[in-house]
């Protein structure tokens, strides 16, 4: 089994010069890959084995002001989960789609979509709603939207009158 | 005919109505049983119906409203015909092709309100429940004929009181079993219960024809359903059970053949309505033909009985 | 409007009250995690054909809709949609604390907070989700108060009808459905 995981990772580093790996727990693997350099990886990993597209989510670094977009492939013959990465810039969030190589991103790149705003060029159906209808704020998931405020500005809140009658720990 | 003709014929449909209504209160509670819990009260279809009529109700065009309307009158002009014990409401007017026909004025009345309401549902349903007819209504045809051959009369009063000459094994359960078991049959088939309930498949096509009606067409549709089970009970205990010579035997009788066949259908799953169908032109339709032969050949059960 | 107009009325309703206090059908949508807890009161145990009450398939044929739990906006826009064909007299119960306040889901940018602002609400059950004892306890109780003619959500929708939709507006948007399976 670890002779696969070694396997891979030398095929990565001798085609693509990726070094770095995380292996959080067994069989599973973590690298980032460069913009340019995701769609051969993710065709090349198809070739090599990984079939299943499991989920494509993004993470908000706001400090770093990137769109980190998470691609977690799978592999049925030698059970490694590898999670592809990649930065996105957060203020201009554009990327391409992979729906030739894995078609049923389809669906995953319309979520990313409605909840972050990133743009997927090449999926025509990606700008289409899929959870939210008639949504005219911001995008739900970026951490500078503030879910409670909205809630109370569009639901309104139950006024409640509160009395306490006596301190505790105290007079 | 007289005017008493016509007051005995009121009567007697609200008699009807008043009875099958208990029963099927009754009914519940004893289903409620058989699942373990206790149940409504006995009137508390009497409480839904009149529920159902207190509600204000929306129309969909004339077609619809007068469809349900046409239903109900229809099957309470059979009510009418239905002979019990020495009881008729208007003399000779009791044969059972009469009692045929105007059964279907029920069904395609609904038909008919249906389409007025323009919902698909209740197309897909009342496509089933017609489909349904066809099958239940061959092989139970077959086992009436074979009857009205061997008995030389088509009113069922007179099959009542022949099948009474000879005490309890002159009924036509004993002369002719394996009609009756078609008959049994057909007749979960005509009361829409399960196995051959799919035409009212409430979580499947939201209860198919009735998918529109609400409040008064609701109440009138209810009215309906008990009026047309208890023509076809009675229909049913007349032919194979020897009818009965007081009201109060015809009530015995007809009680457990509701409960008999309120429990099967209890206890069984839904047949798709292909799976019906077919099913229908297997095993009844054989059985009510082997009868057939076996009256007609043999005259076993008719001619040497007893 | 006399005098004698307004006794009969009176009397055809109180009538009406008698048979729809002692005979219920609720609608078969159950909406949030509440409707976990329908199962058990319908079924064996605590048995709740015996109040009367039992599912029917349609809005058009149910008297009473049970919001168990939360409401997403998405969910909102359909109730509505249902309940406005149900057909009159017709009661609503709400079950859990989302409906009073939001719930544990007072701060998401998808649900509502306050149900009592868009649909009339008869009678609150609280809890999260409440027990089948006391969604018992509740249908018992409601039912006595339609026998004394005390509940009227379908008649206040009516009359302030501008103002709920003008609530609905501002939550929900439009009432009517577009998604790609309509269209």
């Amino acid at each position: 089994m670890t002779n696969s995981m070694s396997n891979l990772k030398g095929l990565l580093n001798k085609h693509y010069q990726i070094s770095e790996f995380e292996e959080p727990i067994a069989m599973e693997l973590i690298f980032d890959v460069r913009n340019d350099q995701l769609l051969d990886v993710l065709a090349f990993m198809k070739s090599i084995g990984f079939g299943q597209l499991s989920l494509l989510t993004c993470i908000d670094w706001i400090e770093k002001n990137e769109f980190q977009l998470v691609y977690i492939l799978m592999n049925w013959d030698s059970g490694i989960h590898a999670l592809v990465r990649t930065a996105v810039d957060r203020d201009n969030p554009k990327f391409r789609t992979i729906e030739h190589i894995y078609p049923g991103v389809k669906y995953y790149e319309r979520d990313v979509h409605e909840f972050f705003g990133v743009e997927f060029d090449g999926n025509e159906d990606s700008f289409k709603h899929l959870f939210l209808e008639l949504w005219e704020a911001d995008r739900p998931m970026k951490k500078d939207f503030d879910p409670e405020a909205y809630s109370e500005k569009k639901y309104g809140m139950r006024k409640y009158r509160t009395e306490f009658p006596r301190k505790i720990g105290g007079e | 005919m007289t005017i008493m003709n016509f007051v005995a014929a009121f009567l007697f449909v609200l008699g009807a109505f008043a009875f099958q209504t208990s029963i099927t209160g009754v009914n519940r509670k004893i289903m409620a049983r058989l699942q373990k819990r206790r149940g409504p009260k006995w009137y508390q279809q009497f409480l839904d119906i009149f529920k159902a009529l207190s509600k204000s109700s929306i129309s969909h065009g004339w077609v619809y409203d007068f469809g349900v309307i046409m239903a109900l009158g229809g099957i309470m002009a059979t009510v009418i015909f239905i002979p019990i014990a020495n009881f008729r409401a208007f003399p000779n007017t009791d044969n059972v092709f009469i009692i045929s026909y105007v059964l279907a004025v029920g069904m395609l009345g609904m038909a008919m309100s249906a389409s007025g309401s323009g919902n698909p549902w209740a197309s897909i349903g009342v496509g089933r429940a017609l489909t349904n007819m066809l099958a239940y209504e061959v092989p139970f045809m077959i086992v009436v004929v074979t009857m009205i051959y061997s008995f030389n009369t088509a009113s069922i009063g007179e099959i009542a009181e022949i099948q009474q000459d000879l005490g309890v094994l002159g009924w036509n359960m004993f002369r002719m079993p394996l009609g009756t078991i078609v008959a049994l049959i057909s007749l979960q088939g005509m009361l829409g219960k399960k196995p051959f309930d799919s035409f009212i498949a409430p979580a499947e096509i939201a209860s198919g024809p009735m998918v529109e009606y609400g409040g008064k067409h609701l109440g009138m549709l209810f009215i309906l359903h008990d009026l047309s089970t208890f023509i076809e009970i009675s229909l049913i205990v007349n032919l194979f059970f020897g009818g009965g010579a007081t009201f109060l035997e015809f009530g015995i009788k007809y009680f457990v053949v509701y409960t008999v066949a309120n429990l099967v259908s209890g206890i069984m799953p839904r047949f798709k309505i292909d799976q019906a169908v077919v099913f229908f032109y297997k095993f009844p339709l054989a059985a009510a033909l082997i009868q057939g032969f076996i009256v007609i050949f043999t005259g076993w059960g008719v001619t040497k009985w007893l | 409007m006399a005098i004698g107009d307004k006794v009969e009325i009176k009397a055809w309703e109180k009538l009406g009250d008698f048979f729809r206090g002692r005979s219920i059908w609720m609608m078969w949508y159950c909406t949030g995690c509440g409707a976990i807890e329908m199962p058990p009161t319908m079924t064996s145990r605590f048995d709740m054909e015996r109040l009367g009450m039992g599912p029917m398939a349609t809005p058009r044929q149910a008297d009473i809709l049970l919001i168990t739990g939360y409401l997403s906006v998405k969910t909102l826009r359909r109730v509505i949609y249902s309940y406005e064909q149900m057909q009159d007299p017709k009661y609503i119960v709400a079950f859990g604390s989302c409906t009073i306040n939001g719930g544990i889901y007072f701060d998401s940018y998808a649900t509502i907070n306050k149900l009592d602002d868009y649909l009339p609400i008869d009678m609150y059950i609280a809890g999260c989700m409440p027990r089948p004892e006391a969604i018992m306890n509740a249908f018992n109780e409601l039912q006595v108060k339609i026998r004394n003619n005390e509940v009227d959500g379908w008649k206040r929708y009516k009359k302030n009808y501008d103002q709920y939709k003008a609530n609905q507006m501002k939550a929900v948007g439009e009432v009517f459905v577009h998604d790609e399976f309509h269209e």
